[in-house]
């Protein structure tokens, strides 16, 4: 698995919060969640921090062989004193190529507390298939 | 804010514009947003009445954090674990904080410690801290003292 966030990925363009410049309200900001991502036996796992997003608010999609996630923040805080800022509310966005080795099928994801966990089984070798070639 | 931005924009610059952000951000090129290595991120606003605090705690067992407040000071402090099954030589990518934290903030007013809430949901925490209503102002008799 790569990390494809070198090129606007395709699939992920659907996704984009259309609601950017939607009244006077400043475009939502979007950022890039941190990820691990790790081996077992059965395959890949990829976690991801998506504080403030719900399952409702999640869009995770697998096209050709990219994965994309999508992670809606509810509205930020807007019209009080802020004292003290270090991090600005916005969506969450980040899409993956897939290998071949992984099962596109059988990928599930599951979400708490603000993190993903997506589970990336490998796919099953076949065994090589000796064809009997008979002459005519 | 974004740190790549130009004059009035319409809506493909817009979202070009965002993309190009949103790389930088990840490449920690920028001095805002989330660059910062600091965990969890803490965010304080006036809220009148009460001062809110939200901080960015994804991830995190209720049972591993722990809030106090004492003289003008709010401390949150846990522990992040790493996930399970996870070996150090298994990773190919490790970008999440794991491991013990502790945040400081100064409070700018009085707060009132007995009415204090905290929630935590969708990996965000919000604690609430209420401010000790402003006493009336009492006046002070002078007497003459050079009897």
């Amino acid at each position: 698995m790569d990390d494809s966030d070198k090129t606007v990925p395709s699939t992920a363009a659907k996704v984009q919060p259309t609601a950017a410049t939607v009244g006077d309200r400043p475009p939502r900001m979007l950022f890039n969640p941190p990820i691990d991502i790790y081996e077992t036996n059965d395959g890949l796992v990829l976690y991801a921090d998506l504080p403030g997003v719900t399952t409702e608010g999640l869009e995770l999609q697998v096209q050709d062989n990219r994965l994309a996630l999508f992670g809606r923040v509810g509205n930020g805080q807007t019209g009080r004193a802020v004292l003290h800022e270090e991090y600005k509310v916005g969506d969450f966005l980040r899409s993956f190529i897939l290998s071949d080795e992984v099962d596109h099928e059988n990928i599930s994801a599951r979400l708490n507390n603000g993190v993903l966990r997506v589970e990336l089984p490998r796919t099953q070798r076949s065994e090589p298939r000796r064809i009997r070639v008979s002459a005519e | 804010m974004p740190v790549f931005r130009w004059g009035q924009s319409w809506d493909p610059i817009l979202d070009l514009e965002r993309e190009v952000d949103r790389l930088l951000q990840g490449m920690n090129l920028t001095l805002q947003g989330r660059s910062s290595r600091r965990f969890p991120l803490i965010n304080l606003l006036d809220e009148e009445d009460f001062f809110l605090l939200t901080a960015e705690l994804p991830g995190v067992q209720l049972e591993d954090l722990e809030l106090t407040a004492a003289n003008g000071m709010l401390t949150l402090k846990g522990v992040r674990k790493a996930p399970p099954e996870a070996q150090t030589e298994s990773f190919r990518r490790q970008e999440r904080f794991q491991g013990d934290w502790q945040r400081s903030i100064h409070l700018p007013d009085r707060i009132d410690e007995d009415e204090m809430k905290a929630e935590y949901s969708a990996g965000v925490l919000r604690v609430i801290l209420p401010k000790i209503a402003g006493s009336v102002a009492r006046s002070i008799p002078v007497t003459d003292g050079s009897d």
